[in-house]
């Protein structure tokens, strides 16, 4: 595997390096370490590692996920406070998803505004040396686990993966370039201005010095960017506005930029928040307990694949539908009794037609050959890299 | 807090109002007043005035940096280069500013400013109906100088040269901190210095010395000019937060 922890800007790269092509950057929006994995959440993971997958037999490619950058969020931050606050010494380590999430729907309850940052620094201060909230270190647990049963790169959910750089040296860079405006002298929040581009200004570091989760994305990638060809963000709808400024800003820093918006699972036609509790009677766990009580793991894997990316698509016009997730898992028992073992063309070759005008390759559309009636059957290799 | 303190202040604050619109009907007590300044009471309110005149005429004040100093001097460079008939409509709508948070360096593409300072840290828009800065409101947001008003020394603040009328003269300006944020500040040197330009209290080549104070009681020279307002720590009061002295001559130390 070839993933790598980047604590430096100029940190080593085997990927991009063995390659000697294109280098691809692939930072998929992190889902918050505080409640049960949802439909929605498997769905974006499940986008994420064929597109990584499928890449990685092309170009050198480093997929960047790192739980300790984003744990400097208020959401976050707050939550761990709010249990510190209220549940006190607790054993987390037995607990369920469910129950973390239950916690996190009485924190989002009782909030009534958000925690000073002055009250959150000790969380934030140890968070950065790697600290991690147990509660938090258990839902990991348990996630990394999914992602084992699923077939899904881990990439490093549960270890230390500091950005490279401190939110001054953002707002140095920024400044630099006259990308942002820093009001904190006179009581005021910091903002990413792109206002030369026509983009609204948008807070990224409150009046109180608390950064968002758009600072700390910039933290992260701004120093990587320059070393990739190209880098992929994978992102939700409702971040849409958010994510076309960090486009923006990191193609200034010279890689090509491409947004990848998958939106949400609704159920029942609703998306919910998980601060509301979406995930009661949907959780991952529940559904993957299930479906690995009557299909074996292969069937599995690519049977949600296939649900998840071709029939779902992009986008969100379809409610969660479990007779077409079981169609799905037929489906993809045929595909496996019926994939040739030994195929005509390389790899690399069959996956390239899947990309557009970019490198990486496209989950949608290689996905969806599977399903296409009037191709060939999917080789047996083509499955096991990318699907299984 | 004396009546006849605040006698002064509603007498000073209606003043004001009725210059830029005569005839309006306004309360005489100083607690009636206070309540009406404290409302949410805009230009708009007014209503015609006795020239037919409607529509608010606001200005844009794109804020990057403030250095009040130079934002002094930018604000008097700014009203000096208003054309008569849009410092009456200006004057008409209250001097009334929206200050938002923006770079004018990143907008000139996009934004015809009226005025940009030296160092491009601040520019001006305006004064225009609100639809002419809609694109303006739509990219920036309103500037929310959270913190205190800070205390310093006095500053000298030379007012910009330009076409003078008379003979430049020396004033002191008195602001005053207890209480005030930064952002409140600024709104009350804004309308205290702008209105006394357009009414050539100040005027180019003269110099202002800026005084930072708890609270404005006590000052020696006479008020030629006082920026009143409701307390907000009691709704019921008026308060002076900022003033401008008659002349005096220059002869305390400065720090620059």
């Amino acid at each position: 595997l070839t993933l790598v922890v980047l604590s430096a800007p100029h940190a080593a790269r085997p990927a991009a390096q063995r390659h000697g092509g294109s280098r691809v950057l692939l930072a998929p929006v992190t889902v918050t370490p505080t409640k049960p994995l949802t439909p929605s959440h498997l769905k974006g993971l499940l986008w994420t590692d064929v597109l990584f997958r499928a890449t990685r037999e092309l170009a050198g490619v480093d997929y960047r996920y790192s739980n300790t950058v984003y744990h400097r969020t208020e959401q976050t931050l707050g939550f761990w406070a709010f249990l510190d606050d209220t549940a006190g010494d607790t054993d987390y380590s037995a607990m369920t998803e469910e129950q973390v999430g239950e916690l996190y729907v009485q924190y989002w309850e009782r909030r009534r505004q958000p925690p000073p940052a002055a009250a959150l620094r000790p969380y934030a201060d140890a968070a950065e040396q790697g600290w991690v909230h147990p509660a938090t270190a258990r839902v990991l647990a348990m996630w990394t686990g999914h992602y084992r049963r699923l077939g899904l790169h881990d990439p490093g959910l549960t270890e230390h993966q500091p950005p490279g750089y401190t939110l001054d040296e953002v707002f140095d860079y920024l400044a630099a370039r006259d990308l942002c405006l820093d009001h904190r002298d006179i009581g005021g929040p910091v903002y990413l201005d792109l206002t030369h581009a026509g983009l609204p200004l948008r807070q990224i570091v409150a009046a109180d010095g608390q950064p968002n989760y758009l600072a700390c994305a910039l933290r992260d990638l701004l120093p990587l960017a320059p070393d990739y060809d190209e880098v992929v963000l994978i992102h939700d709808k409702e971040l849409d506005l958010d994510y076309r400024q960090l486009a923006r800003v990191l193609s200034k820093a010279g890689p090509v930029v491409h947004r990848v918006p998958v939106d949400r699972v609704p159920i029942g036609d609703r998306v919910r928040s998980a601060r509301s509790g979406d995930w009661r009677g949907h959780t991952v766990a529940a559904l993957v307990e299930e479906l690995a009580a009557t299909h074996p793991p292969d069937v599995l894997r690519l049977g949600l694949r296939l649900y998840f990316i071709a029939v779902l698509g992009p986008g969100q016009r379809q409610s969660y539908r479990a007779d077409l997730l079981r169609k799905s898992l037929r489906r993809a028992e045929r595909l496996l009794s019926s994939a040739p073992a030994a195929p005509a063309t390389r790899l690399a070759d069959r996956l390239g037609h899947h990309r557009g005008d970019h490198v990486h390759v496209n989950p949608y559309r290689l996905t969806t050959g599977l399903l296409a009636r009037h191709r060939h059957a999917p080789a047996a290799d083509l499955l096991s890299a990318v699907f299984l | 807090v004396t009546a006849a303190t605040q006698e002064l202040l509603a007498e000073k604050a209606r003043e004001r109002l009725l210059a830029a619109r005569p005839g309006l009907d306004l309360p005489d007590s100083p607690a009636e007043l206070a309540a009406l300044l404290a409302g949410r009471w805009e230009p708009e309110d007014a209503g015609q005035d006795s020239a037919g005149q409607d529509g608010v005429h606001s200005v844009v004040a794109v804020v990057r940096r403030v250095d009040t100093v130079s934002w002094l001097r930018g604000t008097c460079a700014f009203a000096f280069g208003m054309a008569p008939e849009r410092a009456a409509a200006w004057r008409r709508s209250f001097t009334h500013t929206v200050f938002l948070a923006g770079n004018p360096r990143n907008l000139r593409d996009r934004v015809a400013f009226d005025h940009v300072a030296e160092d491009a840290s601040l520019a001006w828009h305006g004064p225009a109906e609100p639809r002419a800065s809609v694109g303006l409101r739509r990219l920036l947001k309103v500037v929310s100088g959270a913190a205190p008003f800070p205390v310093r020394p006095p500053q000298r603040v030379d007012v910009p040269a330009g076409a003078a009328r008379r003979r430049p003269v020396h004033r002191d300006l008195y602001v005053a901190t207890a209480g005030v944020s930064f952002g409140q500040a600024l709104v009350h040197l804004n309308h205290l210095v702008a209105e006394a330009v357009l009414d050539d209290l100040v005027g180019p080549g003269d110099r202002l010395t800026l005084r930072r104070v708890p609270r404005l009681p006590g000052v020696p020279t006479p008020f030629a000019a006082l920026r009143v307002d409701a307390d907000p720590a009691h709704p019921d009061r008026l308060r002076a937060f900022a003033g401008l002295t008659q002349e005096t001559t220059d002869v305390r130390p400065h720090s620059s």
